[in-house]
């Protein structure tokens, strides 16, 4: 969906979903959506590089887990409320992340992704190790959320619409910043950079800084989901948001659904997270299987992702229909 | 330990040299072999150390599968494809056993192997003791078969040249399939012989995975010799890093040079490897 | 002055050097071959040129400014584009989309981009294949789009590197009809060519080289005579 309408129609939905904790009170439902929504921004975060600029990085969860615990450091040793702490926990995801693609870029195509392996390994060795930073295995725990007014109403931390509207908003400004870049002259760079690396240069594109600045997005939009994972959850230690496991979910999830489509991590989390949770709550463990089936289906029978083989054949009926008005 | 860690690393290189797959399943096959030496063990009492006969075989034919009816169908997408499918046959693999097995940590216990011996004063546990062993039989074994049968030339020469190797009327196809068997046998061979030595659980495969790839980037991409050099070298930094350094900083120690590696020597320390 | 200077070019790979102390002068406006046997090391000198590789020893001045050694990109903004032996078009977007990617580097808004594209389109005989997917052009249409994604650009100076390989007789009359029609545009033309019938056509000068060095240099007819130049190709005792 194109132009005004499209947007009209974005604009729609969200404002529908907005108004879903209205209607619905059951926990576990929206405690999925919530999800959900978290998986969407972390889906459009990883996509932004790994999609548009075809730079599969395997170590998102560093980006991830290094805004979880800035955002909850920066609240539990200094105070600094959640509204400013997840903002702040992207940014220096955002920062951290340009000296590392500075260096990991250098590299190019499967050795570039391996050393994103090793580097989210890393930090996670070091959120294991620096104690006195990190609080090692223990983690951190937050016990209570500062009292906030909005509108008149006390806001209640203990049931999950106050976080599922935190939720929704971070999806919705993910998927905004993968369209606007879409859009942009950047994100036509990007394009160039993952059909050829070599012409790309050779046209004037300067690649690395492309390149770095769409990490920055990337690890702003992790770090941000990161902080509010944080809040969510209450409890972050290294084993819970560095683990390798996240950054294969971040990427199943934007492949599943749809590379390089703004809509396609929105597709691929409903359907990936709705599974997950669903095995999760009859068998316990193991609820990552369906995500691992349906990446290898993903790529053997649709490689443009759900939402990309949808726009597809949607193309190719609009064709079709045109031809036949027109004959 | 080091032993052991090569011959994980000569079946991801393996593959590599021939197909150009980056596996990422390779950590999820020695689980399967640890586990199936764990259960054969349970269920039939065979001695885990001798099971290698059975199920290094059947390691091997589940890998002509595995490359025959999935693999094959993807690799014309491309190397990323490629990577991105064995990263959710990796999750497929390690999921379906926690569902089969649980997550609960289990051990082998070997009436034999329980005191270390002690060479030269040094204590070193029995089990991986034999493990060493017999994972110097078996790399030596491949190393006569890579060099002296007709079968290992071909796989040597697709490695290194696969339209040459084509032209030459090497079956490309066959030699493909029989490296990723061979490469799975080991992989699952590896994890029989670690069994008894470490926890079994079904996500070691993430450990795993992660060490292979040091140690396959270490010895340069495709190079058997490197492999073996790069297993025996990681094994060495950590455990020297374990007693001199500190436990946890080891495994730092193996990524840091993977990535110095990688940015600056990516063919290998030893400058074999290909890109 | 001449517009493109390379004093003393050198590069090694470990052992073995591709291009060792090669010096030439391109003077604007003309078209300048650069011949020699396989292994000459004439795409060495192309990508040490153009940033994709960095030179051993060496200068390369375009205008009388130091490149050597910049990235790519920076080198193309400077003004010196190329064309690649094997094309390297953005196989999954449309030709005008190929060619609108280069114009971004002298237009920052798309619509003069486009504009700018699609004028260099229409200069290379591409307007009708506008809309179609790179990747399903003919070899003589990548070729061109090649060229035309080189041009948009804007450089001063243009590296062809092998545009006539794999074209037929006629085709390659056409693309040196091209090539020429660039040199008319005002575009400095460096070309690296084993089309001998080509070459010698168009060329002003022609540049021989053999192991990495220059072993001829001046008009086409001088050269084809030279012995050092007959040797390289056909081996000792031909001349």
């Amino acid at each position: 969906m194109r132009g005004r309408a499209g947007a009209a129609a974005w604009a729609v939905a969200a404002a529908a979903a907005a108004a879903l904790p209205l209607a619905v009170k059951n926990s576990f439902f929206l405690h999925v959506c919530i999800l959900v929504l978290l998986w969407t921004a972390l889906g459009e975060a990883w996509n932004v590089l790994g999609g548009y600029a075809g730079q599969v990085s395997f170590g998102h969860a560093a980006l991830f887990g290094f805004g979880a615990y800035v955002t909850a450091i920066l609240y539990l040793k200094a105070g600094v409320a959640p509204w400013w702490g997840i903002p702040l926990g992207g940014a220096a995801a955002a920062a951290v992340s340009v000296p590392t693609g500075l260096i990991a870029f250098r590299l190019r195509g499967p050795y570039f992704s391996l050393a994103t392996l090793a580097v989210a390994e890393l930090a996670k060795l070091v959120a294991l190790n620096w104690e006195w930073a990190t609080n090692g295995p223990t983690g951190f725990l937050i016990t209570s959320l500062p009292p906030l007014t909005l509108f008149g109403f006390a806001v209640n931390w203990e049931s999950k619409a106050p976080f599922y509207l935190a939720a929704l908003a971070l999806a919705a400004v993910s998927m905004g910043a993968a369209a606007a870049l879409s859009r942009s002259r950047l994100g036509a760079f990007l394009v160039a950079i993952r059909e050829n690396e070599d012409a790309a240069e050779a046209v004037g594109i300067d690649t690395v800084r492309a390149k770095v600045l769409t990490l920055a997005l990337s690890g702003l939009l992790a770090g941000m989901g990161g902080g509010l994972y944080a809040f969510y959850f209450r409890y972050i230690d290294p084993d819970a948001v560095l683990n390798i496991g996240i950054s294969m979910e971040m990427v199943f999830i934007a492949v599943v659904g749809g590379l390089g489509t703004v809509a396609g991590p929105l597709v691929g989390a409903v359907f990936l997270t709705a599974v997950g949770e669903a095995v999760r709550e009859r068998f316990q463990v193991g609820h990552l299987v369906f995500y691992g089936l349906f990446m290898m289906l993903v790529i053997r029978y649709l490689p443009e992702g759900i939402w990309g083989r949808a726009r597809g054949l949607a193309a190719r009926a609009g064709e079709v229909r045109r031809g036949a008005a027109r004959g | 330990m080091g032993a052991l860690y090569a011959m994980i690393g000569i079946g991801l290189t393996i593959v590599f040299g021939v197909m150009r797959i980056i596996n990422l399943a390779h950590g999820e096959m020695v689980m399967l072999g640890m586990f199936a030496a764990f259960f054969s063990q349970k269920l039939w009492g065979f001695d885990p150390f001798l099971s290698i006969l059975v199920w290094a075989p059947v390691m091997f034919a589940a890998g002509v599968l595995v490359y025959r009816f999935l693999l094959r169908k993807i690799l014309p997408g491309g190397e990323l494809n490629t990577l991105l499918y064995t990263a959710g046959l990796s999750l497929l693999v390690a999921n379906l056993a926690l569902l089969a097995f649980s997550g609960d940590y289990r051990t082998i216990t070997l009436q034999y192997a329980v005191a270390p011996m002690r060479p030269l004063g040094i204590a070193v546990p029995v089990a991986l003791a034999i493990g060493f062993g017999v994972a110097v039989v078996l790399t030596l074994a491949l190393w006569l078969f890579l060099g002296r049968t007709d079968l290992g030339r071909a796989i040597r020469a697709t490695s290194q040249n696969r339209e040459a190797a084509v032209l030459m009327g090497i079956d490309v196809e066959r030699v493909a399939a029989v490296s990723f068997g061979l490469g799975t046998a080991l992989a699952g061979a590896a994890g029989v012989l670690l069994a008894p030595s470490l926890y079994l659980y079904p996500t070691v495969g993430e450990l795993v995975i992660v060490k292979s790839f040091v140690i396959v980037v270490l010895g340069g991409l495709g190079s058997v010799p490197g492999a073996i050099a790069g297993g025996l070298l990681l094994g060495t930094v950590e455990s020297l890093g374990a007693v001199y350094v500190s436990s946890t900083y080891k495994d730092g120690l193996g990524y840091v040079i993977f990535l110095a590696v990688l940015l600056y020597r990516p063919s290998g320390i030893f400058g074999v490897g290909k890109s | 002055m001449a517009l493109l200077e390379v004093e003393g070019l050198t590069r090694f790979f470990g052992g073995l050097r591709a291009v060792g102390d090669l010096s030439f002068a391109v003077r604007e406006g003309e078209i300048l071959g650069l011949i020699g046997p396989n292994g000459a090391g004439k795409t060495t000198v192309f990508n040490l040129v153009t940033g994709f590789l960095r030179p051993s020893r060496g200068e390369v001045r375009l205008d009388g400014r130091s490149v050597a050694g910049r990235k790519p990109h920076a080198v193309a903004r400077r003004g010196i584009a190329r064309t690649f032996q094997i094309v390297k078009p953005f196989p999954g977007l449309s030709v005008k989309e190929n060619v609108t990617l280069a114009a971004f580097l002298r237009h920052r808004r798309r619509a003069g981009a486009e504009e700018a594209a699609l004028a260099v389109l229409d200069r290379l005989g591409l307007s009708q294949r506008a809309a179609t997917r790179a990747g399903e052009l003919t070899l003589m249409e990548q070729k061109r789009l090649e060229m035309a994604r080189a041009l948009a650009t804007e450089p001063r100076v243009l590296l062809l590197d092998e545009p006539m390989g794999g074209l037929n007789p006629s085709e390659v009359d056409v693309a040196s009809e091209l090539v020429d029609g660039i040199r008319r545009s005002g575009v400095t033309v460096v070309l690296v060519e084993h089309v001998m019938k080509a070459i010698m056509r168009i060329s002003d000068r022609v540049l021989v080289m053999h192991h990495g060095e220059k072993i001829a240099e001046g008009p086409p007819a001088e050269v084809v005579r030279d012995p050092a130049v007959i040797s390289a190709y056909f081996g000792q005792g031909r001349a």
